[in-house]
């Protein structure tokens, strides 16, 4: 930073500046220091570190349908959730991006409220919304509500990668002919793919994380991961929750990995 | 560049007999990318194609809930305000608000402090390094709250992580109460927001022109000068914007503060989920979900103003 001058004390600024922000990123990582090893523990006893290792938990988790079911449950709302999302999300997030039109201010602050909205109070909502409807307790109430928190992100991410896009391509192929949809299609999305699959990476992510939205919809049998895992950190920690918050650090450590390789092609300023 | 592309484009000018420039730089939108104007739609029909699901979600899915939430609050048509006022005189809900203020106002602060080290630690490394620090920062980030509430059960908790070394240290046996108080809510809190906060100080920390801190230097200003008269200062609209977006986030903490917290550490969330769930008043509930609403807003919208203002 300074290289023109010597300053002795720079040497120093920076030492303290790096041990401060080692503590921090130990801070940050501590969680995964402490549950991935209890992962591979005992079944009978939450200490750490634990006393021998073994896949016993995992085990365990795979055997039981009181996991298991929650699992799946999650599974097909997160896929679905993806599938839609993208396929309102991507559309909508380049049309923002490169068109003005009547009500768009109005129509983009809707879509994109559920940031600032508290979950709770969409919760909350949902809740009385879906009881009005009569689809309480099911699936798809489920899929509906994390796809109002999911499509905000779809289309922040969406338009992002489209503001990155060399527009002369488009204008290009609308000179040369091509209607808005075919340009989409042949022109816009083969460069976006990148934006495109971790958009659709972390529409699953969120969905498949959720917690205070299926708490307050999910039914018996429609109970979801977290929903399971918030009950049983609520009555009775049982070992079995360090081997699944491995499984999902791993989901969610794979997406990050997934999202920082797709965006080396573009520039980060973000 | 600019001009020729607008030279070059069929949308030369616009129907009010403005360039594209000119309208967008009088109604800025908050997602305009800098250099290329927006377009005004020439087809209602790829319009219609581009935009329906996603209206259709709005207007069936995002705007009813909140609508619901409106209705219930003021007993449906009756419109009558007595859930609020009973909000509002009650001690519960203004200890807890009080609580969730105070939890969430020192919580943004403490990751304030700590996010600030972290990107500046970030803006110093060369782009590699810095993509591979970058996971530790984003792991935590979209890591789900509940492995982090868990993890941290297990560190704090009586015969925890931290007590175990102690006892171990000192030889005796130690149970501090890390856990179930506000210490608790405030580890968990500043652990959920701190990824949160360094992004957008990271994004103002990149954006300083080298050549600036060369010239401090080359005018003789010692490191720390140069660290309160340029990055500092340069740094504030990310901090601000941080700040800001940590606090709106940490007002409706609902899993940290019922895990981590104990009886006296209950935000408005859980305040929320407590009159939906145990004692079945859906009015109280509402009206409390919208107090909470309003404040989000309250506090977001410089957040957006000033976003707006920027482009």
């Amino acid at each position: 930073m300074s290289d023109i001058i010597h300053d002795p004390q720079a040497r120093r600024h920076r030492v303290v500046g790096t041990a401060l922000a080692v503590t921090v990123y130990l801070f940050l990582l501590a969680p995964f220091l402490v549950t991935i090893p209890m992962a591979f523990g005992p079944a009978n006893s939450l200490t750490f570190p634990p006393a021998n290792y073994s896949f016993d938990l995992f085990r365990m988790f795979f055997r039981s349908p009181g996991w298991l079911n929650p699992l799946f449950e999650s599974l097909k709302v997160a896929g679905a959730v993806m599938a839609v999302a993208m396929f309102a999300g991507a559309p909508a997030g380049y049309w923002i991006a490169r068109h003005e039109f009547a009500g768009k201010g109005l129509l983009t602050g809707l879509i994109m409220s559920p940031l600032v909205v508290p979950t709770i109070v969409a919760a909350l909502g949902l809740y009385f919304y879906f009881s009005y409807l009569r689809i309480d307790a099911t699936t798809l109430s489920i899929v509906l509500g994390h796809l109002m928190v999911s499509l905000p992100y779809v289309i922040v991410m969406v338009l992002a990668g489209v503001n990155k896009l060399d527009r002369n391509l488009e204008f290009g192929a609308e000179l040369m002919g091509a209607g808005p949809l075919r340009m989409f299609v042949t022109v816009v999305i083969p460069q976006l793919i990148p934006t495109l699959v971790s958009a659709a990476l972390f529409a699953f992510l969120l969905s498949f994380d959720e917690v205070i939205i299926s708490w307050f919809l999910a039914g018996p049998d429609t109970i979801t991961l977290p929903v399971k895992m918030y009950t049983d950190l609520i009555f009775e920690v049982s070992p079995v929750i360090a081997a699944v918050s491995a499984l999902l650090t791993a989901i969610s450590l794979l997406v990050t990995i997934a999202a920082i390789v797709l965006r080396k092609g573009a520039p980060v300023d973000t | 560049m600019d001009k020729d592309l607008i030279a070059l484009s069929p949308w030369g000018t616009g129907p009010l007999g403005l360039s594209p420039t000119e309208r967008s730089r009088l109604t800025p939108s908050p997602f305009e990318p800098p250099g290329y104007p927006m377009t005004p739609t020439s087809s209602l029909r790829a319009q219609a194609i581009f935009m329906s699901p996603a209206t259709l979600i709005a207007a069936g899915i995002v705007l009813p809930p909140l609508l619901f939430v409106f209705y219930t609050s003021v007993h449906g048509l009756a419109l009558s305000p007595v859930s609020f006022s009973a909000v509002l005189t009650s001690t519960l809900f203004r200890q807890t608000l009080s609580t969730t203020l105070y939890i969430a106002g020192l919580s943004s602060l403490l990751s304030l402090f700590l996010g600030f080290v972290v990107a500046l630690h970030l803006a110093r490394q060369p782009a590699r390094r810095r993509g591979f620090l970058m996971i530790l920062v984003l792991l935590p980030f979209w890591t789900n709250v509940l492995v982090k509430t868990f993890a941290f059960m297990i560190i704090l908790g009586r015969d925890g992580l931290i007590n175990s070394l102690l006892s171990w240290i000192f030889q005796t046996k130690i149970e501090l109460p890390l856990v179930l108080n506000l210490f608790g809510v405030l580890v968990g809190m500043t652990s959920y927001l701190v990824p949160l906060v360094v992004l957008p100080i990271l994004a103002s920390l990149l954006a300083i022109d080298r050549a600036i801190y060369r010239a401090a230097a080359i005018m003789g200003a010692r490191p720390a000068r140069i660290f309160w008269t340029v990055t500092i200062p340069m740094s504030l609209p990310g901090v601000f914007a941080g700040l800001l977006s940590a606090f709106v986030l940490s007002l409706g903490a609902f899993v940290i503060p019922a895990l981590l917290g104990g009886p006296r550490d209950a935000m408005l969330s859980n305040l929320v989920d407590f009159y939906n769930r145990e004692v079945l008043n859906w009015p109280m509930a509402s009206a409390i979900g919208v107090l909470l609403l309003g404040m989000a807003f309250f506090f977001a919208a410089p957040l957006a103003l000033w976003r707006r203002r920027k482009i």
